[in-house]
């Protein structure tokens, strides 16, 4: 993987407070990355720290091999879209998308023709002598990426741009986001802490916790992959499943739960006797036809608690042994919900082991 | 250990600055500057009288009831202030009723005006020669003294609690109150458990701005007073009557302490009691209807003093154009022409004004910047600088500044220098605090954005935040200059006769019983402070920026 952005052990303190813990990530040309976290786990500080708004006490920020410490923000070509938008209110529609252009002292007809290309990309045509509160949120948030984009850079960093929106238009924009990021192959940093945004934008998402990268990988590995409790419970639902390994065989694990015994295909290395915790989203459960023959290891027996009919599925709460399973059932039944003591199928394949309980490094 | 670890911080935030020296350099000259021409003067007045002359504030039955008087005055009027102000907010924020703007237009008409003009007014309705009394009623009667006072410093000052009031019921949302309909309860219950817990910072707040103003008043008090004793007209007496520098200081200080109390009390006090929030997106239904009865009867009290102070003013301006008030009705032009010879304090009001104002503006706008945008380890102290002089009486500082530059080091008495500087610092508090609300309203990103797209430094600073602190820049210089054009108080003990102002023509033109050119200068200085407000509020309206007086 050839890296065109890349942080190495980047150290970032806020007098006692550690705000990035030896933090390294590489990022190939052209990906669209999205950092993902909890607030507080310093997502922000970090593409600050390539942005230049703030300078690390240790490590490095490169930008195609070129090292960016101590040049100065206006110098690094990073246009930024920020969580609050940070439009000029002083300045129009046009004078702020052009803001940039006319610091690079561009010709006047260059600058208009960019900018026309932004208003009609982003469906702004004739609110260009619009001035920022004269908008609605959405229109001054596809100002704020119209701003930023206008500069034709190789960078593009959003800010969380899409959590002042409502949910309904949030959906819209980032498809509209990633087929234009697609469309001009410009290299992107997300910050989010929304899972579902990191899912269905990303090539790379990075899951920070506490300073720390915790996972790098595609949203499919982070989904189902998640190297510990803290991943799968940060990106989606989840139930853990804590069992005792019992063999391993042919790449399959037989585990111990509650009495009933689960066949697991698995590359986790694991030994018999292990201690090991299944991740287990909802969806990969299925609750059993009443007379169904249901195979043999894929099986667990529950009793229904409670349920929660959502439309396009019931979410159902079953008491398995001690624990309390969270199941998506998306096969609606269209006369109502299942209760009482069921059969549970659990797709094997989707299974996901970890070890040690899956606990965080730092316990 | 916390007190030792931001003592390091500030310790290391001071470091710093010897990288950045033009800060540094403004931060040395606004210490010095606010340290000579405000903390200097009042220790010289508060040093200049010894034990003994203080202990006459006990003794000497007259000025101890000057400070009885005061304090007694201050109380009535404040509480007359506040039920008025109260009722004229409740009634143009809560009820749907007519004439809203007429309402509001009156409570602006004190606060652009000269302090003593409803004196003026009141004299002219009221007096020996008054209109009502003795033209319509026949009566004579003695107008001066206590209770004309009282109703004088309540319609001059109400305007003051208005604002306060009105901007805190404004910001209650109605939806508490139909919560507690919702609940159960009565009208009265939500009138007494929800709506007035919710408005009692802002009344306090209210009561004591106008308190503050009622207690260091001097122009109302010098001219209807009469033989009340009160603290600002008896140092005024000892110094213009006897030249008693000491006297006058000690009374100065009398006055001085209780306005620091209630200065700090509305400050520290009720500023932390304050439940406003302010979250932009809640919407709030329309207030719930009260009882006919109750809502005509509230609209008619304050219709009726609304007309009363519109008839005090028009009053002014007939008295303006009036050859020889109580003797000759006839209309006249003369009393302009009066103005006109005398164009010299005209021109020197607006003058000292201009330069005071656009003095403080600036000062107050670089030192709000700092506090606000830059850690500079000693922003509290600066933030206190800033606001020290609007807790001390204009005649304090007026005094002050007689002691202290009428010899070296700096010899200004009798300068147009001296009425410029006294005034500039004078209005340093008004100009920051709307200096810091503009910044307040500058996100941090907003530069941030601006150098994100390459703009440096000095580019992000000249394209950016200039232009986005005009507003707060502009509506403090118009605040001040309004302020100083009508400023009695801190000038009446610095004038020399070369550079008298207008409003100390109109003083003595009123005690020498000129009540037409008096009422004409007035006329002219309202009028003056009017276009200038206007102006203002008009080009920051095309920018669509409100100005808030």
């Amino acid at each position: 993987m050839d890296a065109y952005i890349e942080f190495k052990n980047v150290v970032k303190r806020f007098d006692d407070f550690v705000a990035l813990d030896h933090v390294s990530l590489q990022i190939p040309k052209g990906a669209f990355v999205t950092l993902l976290g909890p607030s507080g786990c310093g997502k922000t500080t970090l593409m600050r720290q390539l942005a230049g708004f703030s300078e690390p006490e240790e490590g490095d920020v490169l930008v195609n091999g070129k090292r960016m410490n101590g040049l100065p923000p206006f110098k690094r070509n990073t246009p930024l879209v920020f969580q609050e938008y940070a439009l000029f209110p002083h300045m129009t529609v046009y004078e702020n998308i052009s803001y940039g252009l006319r610091l690079q002292k561009l010709p006047k007809e260059e600058i208009d023709k960019r900018v026309a290309d932004m208003l009609e990309m982003f469906n702004l045509v004739g609110l260009e002598n619009r001035f920022p509160k004269q908008m609605s949120g959405g229109q001054q948030q596809r100002v704020a990426f119209a701003r930023a984009l206008v500069m034709g850079q190789e960078i593009l960093l959003l800010d969380e741009p899409l959590s002042n929106l409502d949910a309904k238009l949030r959906v819209e924009v980032r498809t509209e986001l990633r087929q234009i990021q697609q469309k001009l192959g410009i290299t992107t940093i997300y910050v989010t802490h929304d899972q579902d945004e990191a899912l269905s934008m990303s090539d790379i998402i990075a899951v920070m916790r506490k300073g720390r990268i915790e996972q790098v990988g595609s949203p499919w590995e982070i989904y189902f992959r998640p190297v510990n409790r803290f991943v799968a419970d940060f990106v989606g639902t989840v139930n853990f499943l804590e069992g005792r390994a019992r063999s391993v065989a042919d790449g399959v694990l037989a585990v111990d739960y509650a009495g009933m015994a689960l066949q697991v295909p698995t590359q986790t290395p694991a030994a018999a006797g292990d201690v090991v915790t299944l991740v287990v989203r909802p969806e990969c459960i299925r609750i059993a036809a009443p007379e169904e023959d249901v195979p043999a290891g894929a099986v667990l027996d529950g009793m229904i608690e409670n349920y929660s009919f959502l439309g396009r599925m019931i979410r159902y709460w079953v008491r398995v042994g001690d624990a309390s399973f969270i199941i998506d059932d998306a096969n609606v039944d269209l006369t109502g919900a299942r209760t009482g003591p069921v059969k549970l199928c659990l797709d094997t394949h989707k299974l996901h082991v970890l070890k040690d309980g899956g606990a965080h490094a730092d316990g | 250990m916390a007190a030792g670890a931001s003592v390091r911080e500030s310790a290391k935030e001071m470091k710093r600055l010897k990288n950045e020296p033009l800060l540094l350099l403004a931060i040395i000259v606004i210490i010095l500057f606010v340290g000579f021409f405000v903390v200097y003067p009042v220790l010289r007045v508060i040093t200049f009288p010894d034990i003994q002359d203080y202990l006459q504030l006990f003794t000497k039955a007259r000025w101890f009831k000057a400070v009885k008087n005061s304090l007694f005055m201050t109380l009535i009027s404040t509480l007359s202030c506040t039920a008025v102000a109260f009722l004229f907010a409740y009634v143009i924020a809560r009820l749907d009723v007519p004439c809203k703007g007429l309402f509001r237009f009156v409570t602006l008409l004190p606060i652009v005006s000269p302090p003593f003009i409803v004196a003026l007014s009141y004299i002219l309705l009221f007096g020996v020669q008054g209109i009502v009394t003795k033209q319509l009623l026949g009566l004579q009667v003695d107008i001066y003294g206590r209770l004309g006072l009282w109703i004088v410093q309540t319609v001059t000052f109400f305007p003051y609690a208005y604002s306060v009031i009105y901007g805190v019921i404004r910001s209650i949302s109605t939806n508490l109150e139909y919560a507690a309909y919702n609940m159960g309860a009565t009208r009265w219950q939500v009138f007494r458990d929800v709506f007035w817990p919710l408005c009692r910072p802002g009344v306090a707040g209210g009561a004591l701005v106008a308190a503050i103003n009622v207690l260091t008043d001097f122009g109302n008090p010098q001219m209807i007073g009469g033989d009340l004793a009160l603290l600002p007209t008896e140092a005024y007496m000892q110094i213009s009557g006897w030249y008693d520098m000491k006297t006058a200081s000690v009374l100065a200080v009398a006055l001085l302490i209780p306005a620091v109390v209630l200065f700090l009390v509305n400050r520290f006090w009720v500023g932390k009691r304050s439940y406003v929030t302010i979250t932009g997106k809640e919407i709030s239904l329309n207030p719930f209807p009260l009882p006919k009865w109750v809502k005509w009867g509230l609209f008619s009290l304050t219709m009726l003093i609304s007309l009363f102070i519109l008839l005090v003013y028009g009053t002014l301006v007939y008295g303006a154009f009036t050859r020889a008030w109580g003797y000759d009705w006839s209309l006249t032009l003369e009393n302009f022409q009066y103005v006109f010879q005398k164009g010299r304090q005209i021109w020197n009001s607006i003058r000292y004004a201009f330069m005071a104002s656009l003095g403080a503006a600036f000062l107050a706008m670089v030192l709000a910047y700092i506090v606000q945008k830059k850690q500079v380890g000693i922003n509290k102290f600066l933030d206190f600088l800033a606001i020290l002089p609007g807790a001390i009486p204009g005649m304090f500082l007026g005094i002050g500044f007689v002691l202290a530059f009428n010899s070296k080091p700096l010899e200004l008495t009798g300068t147009s220098a001296i009425m410029v500087l006294a005034l500039l610092f004078w209005n340093i508090p008004t100009c920051y605090s709307s200096a810091t609300a503009g910044l307040q309203q500058i996100s941090a990103s907003v530069e941030d954005a601006a150098l994100n797209l390459g703009a440096n430094s000095f580019r992000s600073f000249k394209d950016v935040i200039i232009p986005l602190l005009k507003a707060p820049f502009l509506s403090g210089f118009v605040l001040a200059f309004l302020r100083s054009v009508t400023c009695l108080s801190v000038v009446i003990f610095l004038y020399a006769p070369a550079t008298t102002v207008g409003t100390i023509s109109v003083m003595v033109l009123v005690q020498s019983g000129q009540w037409g050119e008096a009422a004409a200068f007035t006329t002219v200085l309202i009028t003056i402070a009017f276009t200038v407000l206007r102006l203002a509020q008009w080009i920051l309206g095309k920018q669509g920026i409100k100005l808030e007086l």
